[in-house]
């Protein structure tokens, strides 16, 4: 059902077939298949990445005060989105923040939707991306932690409020702690594959018009999932980074 | 009267099911995979059901009670929302994994 290659993705396996098999070396690990090392996934993460490599040289060189253009409105309105955002879930200054929220939120959202257009295929469908996006969350928010309470206090947060259980808290307290990637990443993947598998049930079953439904409700899934993931990663670095008044 | 009617017609429905074991004599290599992957995707999409419907009816009495706190209560609706969702998906995630 995976193995379908897309297109862009054969282009990759006939021309760069060297490059990953060297890059995967590098790690000591092989592909599954290293004639053709190239996965769909990973050929549509690269591409998404073009595409905003693309796209924030063009706002940036578009920037204007007196008359902002359409693209420059969108991403003010999504950048106040995240600061009210970081507001609500309680960090003091979402500013110093905002740069890793941001990519993040576009990154995924861009990811998610780019499964729609008909030769693509979300990267957000394989396990292996929100994975790395859910690590990345985990050691953003557990350096802005060290960063802004330093490492000693930050690390006395693991005993909990009442200092004496700690041989209790502490275990539960890690366990929680992984848990958050976990969830973050089976959140989003599990969304996107599911939102893909039902179109497809639905294609197989009537042609015309209910996948078409389908998959209107998986674009709205694709932004309520990147928002969610965003939110979840500012929870996490507001209460790595709570002062107590 | 009619709750006893209810749980007998149930019971006799479920008797109804017995053909299901039939097939461990013929073969003596029955799958149950898809079976326990039926019952239990079904199992978490109900309770699943019951959670969100519990959350919504909750926010939309809030609301209802309190329209100037509407921006607040959608927020932690969805939010609320989403995670039980995911508790559903786990399952569907499970499924995928053992089959």
């Amino acid at each position: 059902m995976h193995e379908h290659e897309l297109w862009l993705t054969a282009i990759f396996n006939n021309r760069l077939a060297g490059l990953a098999n060297s890059i995967l070396g590098l790690v000591h690990m092989t592909a599954e298949n290293p004639q053709r090392p190239w996965q769909n996934w990973i050929v549509m993460e690269l591409l998404v990445v073009a595409i905003l490599l693309i796209l924030i040289p063009v706002l940036k060189s578009g920037l204007s005060l007196d008359k902002p253009g359409p693209l420059q409105q969108l991403f003010e309105l999504v950048y106040q989105f995240l600061i009210d955002q970081t507001r609500e879930v309680g960090i003091h200054h979402g500013e110093k923040y905002a740069p890793y929220f941001g990519t993040l939120f576009i990154f995924i959202l861009l990811m998610n939707l780019i499964g729609v257009i008909p030769t693509f295929e979300s990267p957000t469908m394989n396990p292996a991306v929100p994975l790395g996006l859910a690590i990345c969350t985990f050691f953003y928010y557990h350096a802005m932690g060290v960063k802004e309470q330093g490492a000693g206090r930050y690390l006395l947060h693991f005993v909990g409020p009442i200092p004496a259980l700690f041989l209790l808290m502490v275990p539960i307290e890690l366990m929680g702690h992984f848990a958050r990637p976990l969830s973050l990443t089976i959140r989003l993947y599990a969304n996107m594959f599911a939102g893909e598998q039902v179109t497809m049930a639905f294609l197989g079953l009537t042609k015309l018009v209910i996948p078409a439904i389908f998959m209107g409700l998986h674009v709205f899934v694709s932004f309520l999932q990147a928002y969610i993931f965003t939110l979840l990663s500012m929870i996490y670095v507001s209460i790595a980074t709570e002062h107590e008044h | 009267m009619s709750k006893r009617m209810v749980f007998l017609v149930f019971v006799v429905l479920l008797l109804l099911a017995t053909p299901v074991f039939a097939q461990t004599g013929a073969t003596g290599t029955t799958n149950w995979k898809p079976v326990g992957a039926a019952i239990g995707m079904a199992i978490a999409s109900g309770l699943c059901g019951l959670g969100q419907g519990k959350a919504v009816s909750g926010a939309s009495e809030a609301m209802a009670r309190n329209p100037g706190a509407t921006a607040a209560i959608r927020f932690a609706l969805i939010l609320g929302l989403v995670l039980i969702e995911s508790l559903a998906l786990y399952t569907l995630v499970i499924i995928y994994t053992v089959n």
